[in-house]
């Protein structure tokens, strides 16, 4: 039995934002590739904003009797924010996320959901890519950089076709343009993320122009997840660190004027490197002084928001299923069922 | 019949899978004797070798074994809160997985906590590691987390540690806590007594610390000081940063200003300016004290929290009805 046999539903989310190949026809495609699961499944569709054909599209095809269910949000939110709406709507044990644009041919959807027996979230990535020069290079420097700030390895992380368990969208919280990063976030979880090779859909071979907006955002997105990854608890690791470089910095630079003046007697009023210096020095101080702030936010919240997650507690004398598997500690474990009080160990 | 276990002994595994057998036996070889109702609580911080499996055995076989398994490794602060969690006894011991601590001193503890003291902390005095890389690291450290913190003891590295579980459970421990833990406690203001306890030379596996912590170890101490003292003294760390800056500042907008006397050949711009950069950073300074206070009042953390749970004694005049 493979874990996908053994649970009823698939939920199929499909964020709808700007990018987008008609409905009919990634329906189609979709839909083509979802028969072949086993287990039924429902479509998803989260319009993220207004979009009128899109939404007529798909009401034709709920009018048809298909298992689609529309979510329109009134304005634009973010990928993945509509994908944690969607998530609200799913009933699926094994939660498949495709995006709105066909990246990979619908026959692989299969593959994915299969490779969670030995997984909880299966990334594809698409193998062989067929992209132009220029794309290559933007993708190489988009996962070299992120190898080089997280030293994790992901292939692809453009490519939005995962299947992953239920538990893991209940833990992982994402918002804005971070569904991305979803399998950079599980892994830090915890979760088991296993990847996999998909055919690359005819339709996403184009060379398509950035703006350079996007590639901003792209570099912003990469800081973004440094940060939560490596400092979101020690707020004053990272604020101190370029605080204390900077403080660093201007204070030598302020001790080589004075030197000056004292030996060589430049005076120091006509230096406009002094203003740099005490720039410098005063920055560093507020660099630490917001780290320090951060640091008590953490400290005033660490009661609600815990370091680890616990995978099971076993004891064999507790009255309860004594595997539990649980995201999360329970507030109060197992604290109705004292170890001994039901099977009285002997007191030898 | 036991009733609920009076005594919980924590202990954190990584990579131990030599070490977690013969642990449980000593445990239980040491606390057995003293013939009082016990746990153990065994936390495997997402070891890679066989302390996964071997402790999910000793659970199976041992109903006093509570074992705790995370998912990933979290390190050992981690490891240390997930015991105390999930810890149900009264008092509450910490000790290393890697048989270096000995149970047999856990007897010791329970007397000195029967005296009265909320935390009790093990001292190594004999302590079997290396000089230059262990040792004089620590010496020095712990001078330090005594002169910042006002806790002094004489060895905060030593896991082997006893505390009551209704302080303990209400300090928030996180990021790389472990070793500070008293100093943590001592937002609450804990009695706090020091024992000489056994040190072995470790036998199996490998030792997990290097001198690369010194960095983190500072910055962690800052973070304490600042925590704590902002319960009874909010504003002080923006207040003390803030100080220099005015200084600094006022001095170097005079010295600016008397260069704009008639007759001083002309305002100069690098002193006015470094004054005014100075004085105003001072103002920000003192904006994120209050943005500091702001947090403390809407977080979870009430000093009056810590104040109740180590009250001495309340004494009132009976008010007739």
């Amino acid at each position: 039995m493979t874990f996908a046999n053994t649970h009823s539903l698939v939920s199929v989310i499909v964020p709808v934002g700007e990018r987008q190949t008609p409905i009919a026809d990634l329906y189609a495609e979709y839909k083509s590739g979802l028969r072949l699961l086993g287990p039924p499944y429902e479509l998803i569709f989260v319009l993220d904003g207004l979009q009128p054909t899109a939404e007529r599209a798909l009401l034709s095809l709920v009018e048809q009797g298909e298992p689609v269910t529309i979510v329109s949000l009134s304005r634009y939110f973010g990928e993945a924010t509509a994908l944690m709406i969607g998530f609200d709507h799913a009933a699926g044990d094994v939660i498949v996320t495709l995006p709105a644009y066909l990246q990979v041919e619908g026959c692989e959807i299969g593959k994915l959901v299969a490779a969670l027996d030995a997984a909880d979230i299966a990334v594809g990535y698409r193998h062989p890519r067929a992209d132009s020069w220029f794309q290559t290079l933007r993708h190489r420097v988009f996962h070299g950089l992120l190898h080089f700030v997280t030293r994790l390895n992901f292939r692809d992380l453009g490519c939005n076709v995962r299947a992953l368990k239920r538990k893991v969208l209940e833990e992982v919280h994402l918002y804005g343009d971070q569904q991305r990063f979803l399998p950079l976030l599980a892994e830090r979880q915890g979760f088991r993320v296993s990847q996999i090779p998909v055919r690359q859909s005819k339709a996403d071979r184009r060379d398509e122009m950035y703006r350079p907006r996007s590639y901003t955002r792209g570099l912003l997105d990469i800081f973004n997840v440094f940060f939560l990854i490596r400092f979101t608890k020690k707020p004053l690791r990272f604020f101190g660190m370029i605080g204390v470089a900077t403080f660093a910095l201007g204070l030598l630079e302020l001790i080589y004027l004075i030197f000056v003046r004292i030996y060589f007697h430049h005076p120091l009023a006509d230096r406009p490197a002094l203003l740099l210096g005490s720039l410098m020095i005063v920055l560093g101080v507020q660099m630490f002084a917001l780290g320090l702030l951060g640091e008590l936010i953490i400290f005033t919240h660490a009661g609600g928001s815990k370091d680890y997650k616990v995978d099971r507690v076993i004891q064999y004398a507790s009255p309860v299923p004594a595997l539990t598997e649980s995201g999360n500690a329970p507030d109060k474990p197992l604290e109705d069922n004292a170890p001994t009080s039901l099977h009285p160990y002997p007191a030898s | 019949m036991y009733a609920t276990p009076k005594l919980s002994v924590i202990v954190p595994f990584y990579n131990e899978e030599d070490s977690i057998g013969p642990m449980h036996d000593a445990i239980v070889a040491a606390v057995e004797a003293l013939n009082i109702p016990f746990e153990m609580v065994f936390v495997d911080d997402g070891s890679r070798d066989a302390t996964a499996s071997r402790g999910e055995a000793l659970a199976q076989q041992d109903p006093r074994v509570r074992f705790v398994k995370f998912r990933r490794n979290y390190g050992q602060t981690a490891a240390m809160a997930a015991g105390i969690e999930y810890a149900t006894g009264e008092i509450l011991v910490t000790m290393d997985g890697d048989l270096q601590n000995d149970p047999k001193d856990i007897e010791h503890f329970l007397s000195k906590m029967a005296e009265g003291y909320d935390i009790v902390v093990g001292w190594r005095h004999k302590r079997q590691d290396k000089l230059v890389s262990r040792k004089i690291p620590s010496k020095i450290a712990n001078w330090l987390i005594g002169r910042v913190t006002g806790v002094h003891i004489t060895d905060n590295g030593c896991s082997l540690k006893a505390f009551r579980a209704s302080l303990i459970k209400r300090i928030p421990l996180y990021s790389e806590m472990h070793r500070f833990i008293p100093a943590m406690a001592s937002i609450a203001g804990p009695r706090i007594a020091e024992i000489k306890v056994r040190h072995h030379a470790r036998q199996f596996g490998q030792s997990k610390y290097g001198l690369s912590r010194t960095y983190k170890v500072l910055l962690d101490l800052l973070v304490i000081k600042t925590v704590t003292s902002f319960t009874s003294r909010p504003l002080l760390w923006f207040s003390l940063l803030c100080l220099p800056l005015t200084f600094i500042g006022t001095v170097a907008l005079i010295a600016g200003l008397i260069t704009a006397m008639p007759g001083n050949g002309g305002m100069s711009l690098p002193l006015t300016g470094t004054g005014i950069i100075f004085l105003s950073s001072a103002l920000i300074m003192m904006a994120s004290g209050t943005l500091g206070e702001l947090i403390y009042r809407f977080g979870d953390v009430r000093p009056e929290d810590f104040a109740r749970l180590t009250m001495k004694s309340v004494i009132s005049r009976n008010i007739p009805q």
